[in-house]
């Protein structure tokens, strides 16, 4: 019983963290309709530039100053990167963030050195918050969570019932419209942006130091982001909720259920065939846990290509 | 970084016909670019390093040795292409460590190629590629893995560990799905009766694609365990122990890559009491600090990781290279090959040799913990490696595997 709620808790903790990146990539998707590839390197600056402010500011001013730094950059790359390209069509904008993806992994190499960075939870953070059958929970994890689950409720609220995201949606829909009535559009997308760069910077100020700051962790995180914002339906901010939190938990489930095809074959009496023939047979379901996303986002690209909540065709 | 050795190859082609005397060309064949690229830096240092003393002792038959080095971009296809173009610019010997998958690639395809042009064969020496099927089913006669392997590592790893007291009695057993990390695995198992613990737990899982390992420390922490084995290198061992430490798990680590830069100055004083098995530990005695000291003045850090037995790798063939000096004119691969076998060399930790039979390296190993106490501190922290036991090469040395049937020239 304990295990279980474990490996939910684990599950849906992960799942927050993928969701805080993703939510930036889904919004920008939703708002630009450009699907930014360099959005996963937002989060590596955001854990690397906490890292370097934090021996100045201390831990807690680094993970509100690292981001704010990133949103800057992401306002800095749409203002005079993507809308350059923007006439050019999508393909280009394509382009141009995995060009720029490129470059921020090298750049952060070039700083940074090929190896982890020695960026880890401060001490006073470092303890467990409860215990369960022997085993215990870290703090940290929580606090991750629920700084997702803040973020989760301030955007969908903001989104919802104000003015401007009443201003932000309409953009969306009917941009000429909306310029038609007085709005800056282009400022709107900026600014859009720019709280996605924020976003996935906060992500990783707050991640980086609990995994590992590494110059591959925009690469590691990034495929399953994009999973993520397919399973959930590009655009769609709660089904990046839902989508994180489903891969999340089916990731940490996966890894405790040690079966493999021969065992469920063993049922209708072809086991010992199984796994003789060996292969494909008799590979574990626990090994393949990090492969599992992938096969679920098949199925919903098969099934509903939207995905689980998108609105677009 | 050494830039003396290196020579751009488009130049090295260019001079190439031109000079008179034709040079022994050396081949660097690894991963230098892209998020794979930190270990085959580390390789390419190494070797730089090894060339550049080669060089300066007079190069190779009145010649300075030809290094040129290919960007492999990561996986087996990169590398396939790599070695072609090496062969085809004049490259009689090949280098490369970084990937078990990727040495299988080269060793295959440098088998091809040698059974297809008699007379103008090609030496892979493989400085670091770990999984037991390089000197198994794949061994040939013109590859020669100068590095440890699995077998070797979790031998004298769970011996050790048992020896001094350190071993307990559940072991739980967790590595990367492919080659290297399923040989792990399974000498973990073969070991379990002869060196006496119990493996309560197995598992497999992807290379270097999770991020979060708390569902493997649940199974661990369900499992009972008191020790874990892995054979797991970079963010898979590194996510691992933090995982762990975050869980408040109380285990033993016994790992083979722990030395891994930045592991430690991540990990901090989780890592401490683990312990590692691997062929150098800089203060072990006075030639490993002055080999440790002498590779920091010319790379600018202590030798590390894969370094140190990548650069013993390359003073065994600087000595197979100086039995063979006294001719003139080309030398060919096999030549390369029979000296490496004859060959004895003390390196700073102790006798390295070739054997014959599969061209698996035996050279001592060094059980070491991590610890305050080590003298040499290792990524700006106040932990090292401390050893605390010596396995010689005779005593480390795994049997040669039935499955490698090796058929020699002539």
């Amino acid at each position: 019983m304990e295990q279980i709620v474990f490996a939910l808790l684990n599950g849906v903790i992960y799942g927050l963290l993928l969701f805080m990146v993703s939510a930036g990539l889904t919004l920008i998707f939703g708002m630009m309709g450009v699907l930014n590839f360099a959005h996963a390197s937002f989060y590596m600056v955001g854990a690397y530039l906490a890292y370097t402010l934090q021996p100045v500011t201390g831990f807690w001013l680094a993970i509100i100053l690292a981001p704010l730094l990133v949103a800057g950059l992401g306002i800095f790359v749409e203002r005079f990167v993507l809308r350059r390209v923007h006439a050019y069509g999508h393909a280009h904008e394509l382009l141009v963030t995995f060009g720029l993806s490129v470059v921020i992994a090298e750049v952060i190499k070039m700083f940074y050195g090929n190896f982890p960075v020695d960026y880890s939870v401060p001490s006073d953070l470092n303890f467990s918050a409860f215990a369960l059958g022997g085993m215990e929970y870290p703090f940290y994890r929580l606090f991750m969570g629920g700084v997702a689950v803040v973020m989760f409720a301030v955007l969908y609220l903001m989104l919802t019932r104000t003015r401007v995201g009443i201003v932000v949606r309409a953009a969306i829909y009917r941009p000429r419209m909306v310029e038609a009535l007085g709005h800056n559009v282009p400022m709107v997308f900026m600014a859009i942006f720019g709280i996605g760069a924020f976003l996935a910077g906060l992500a990783g100020a707050i991640a980086g130091a609990f995994y590992t700051t590494n110059p591959n962790m925009a690469l590691e995180l990034g495929v399953v982001v994009f999973v993520v914002v397919v399973v959930g339906g590009l655009g769609s901010m709660e089904g990046a909720m839902l989508a994180s939190i489903i891969i999340g938990v089916m990731n940490s489930l996966a890894v405790g259920v040690n079966v493999s095809l021969a065992d469920v074959l063993a049922r209708v009496g072809l086991g010992d065939w199984a796994r003789e023939t060996g292969g494909i047979l008799t590979l574990q379901l626990s090994s393949l846990a990090a492969t599992l996303p992938f096969f679920l986002m098949l199925l919903v690209l098969l099934v509903r290509p939207s995905g689980l909540l998108g609105e677009k065709e | 970084m050494l830039k003396t050795a290196m020579c751009c190859s488009a130049l090295a082609i260019m001079c190439a016909g031109a000079a008179q005397a034709e040079p022994l060309q050396v081949a660097l064949v690894e991963t230098l670019s892209g998020s794979q690229a930190s270990t085959g830096l580390l390789y390419r240092t190494a070797a730089q390093y090894g060339i550049a003393k080669i060089n300066a002792a007079g190069g190779f038959r009145g010649e300075p040795i030809k290094f040129v080095e290919y960007d492999s971009q990561g996986g087996p296809v990169g590398a396939a292409d790599r070695v072609k173009a090496a062969i085809a610019d004049g490259a009689r010997v090949i280098l490369q460590g970084s990937s078990s998958s990727v040495a299988g690639q080269i060793s295959e395809d440098v088998r091809k190629y040698n059974l297809r042009n008699k007379g103008k064969e090609v030496l892979y020496l493989n400085l670091g590629g770990e999984a037991l099927e390089l000197t198994g089913e794949k061994c040939h006669f013109h590859v020669i893995r100068t590095s440890p392997n699995a077998a070797i590592r979790f031998q004298t790893l769970t011996k050790g560990m048992k020896e001094l007291g350190l071993m307990g009695d559940k072991v739980y057993s967790i590595n990367q799905n492919y080659s290297w990390g399923v040989d792990v695995q399974s000498i973990i198992k073969a070991n379990a009766e002869t060196v006496g613990y119990t493996v309560v737990g197995e598992t497999l899982h992807e290379v270097n694609k999770i991020q979060d390992f708390s569902p493997y420390v649940a199974q661990i922490q369900q499992s009972g365990a008191d020790t874990v084995l892995t054979g797991n290198w970079s963010n898979d061992l590194l996510l691992l122990m933090k995982a762990a430490a975050d869980a408040k798990l109380k285990v033993r680590f016994g790992t083979s890559f722990l030395d891994q830069p930045g592991n430690i100055g991540n990990a901090g004083s989780v890592a401490e009491g683990n312990v590692m098995s691997a062929p150098f530990n800089p203060e072990l005695n006075d030639a490993t600090k002055a080999f440790a000291e002498d590779y920091k003045a010319k790379t600018g850090h202590y030798p590390a990781y894969v370094e140190p037995y990548a650069v013993f790798g390359m003073d065994m063939f600087a000595a197979a290279l100086k039995s063979l000096d006294d001719a003139t004119g080309p030398v060919s691969a096999n030549e390369i090959v029979l000296a490496l076998e004859n060959t004895k060399i003390e390196t700073p930790v102790g006798s390295l040799s070739i054997r014959a039979e599969d061209h698996q390296a035996e050279m001592p190993m060094i059980i070491q913990e991590v610890s305050k106490e080590a003298a040499f501190k290792v990524d700006g922290t106040e932990y090292g490696f401390k050893p605390l036991k010596v396995y010689t090469g005779a005593d480390s040395a795994d049997p040669v595997q039935a499955t490698c049937k090796m058929k020699r020239p002539g």
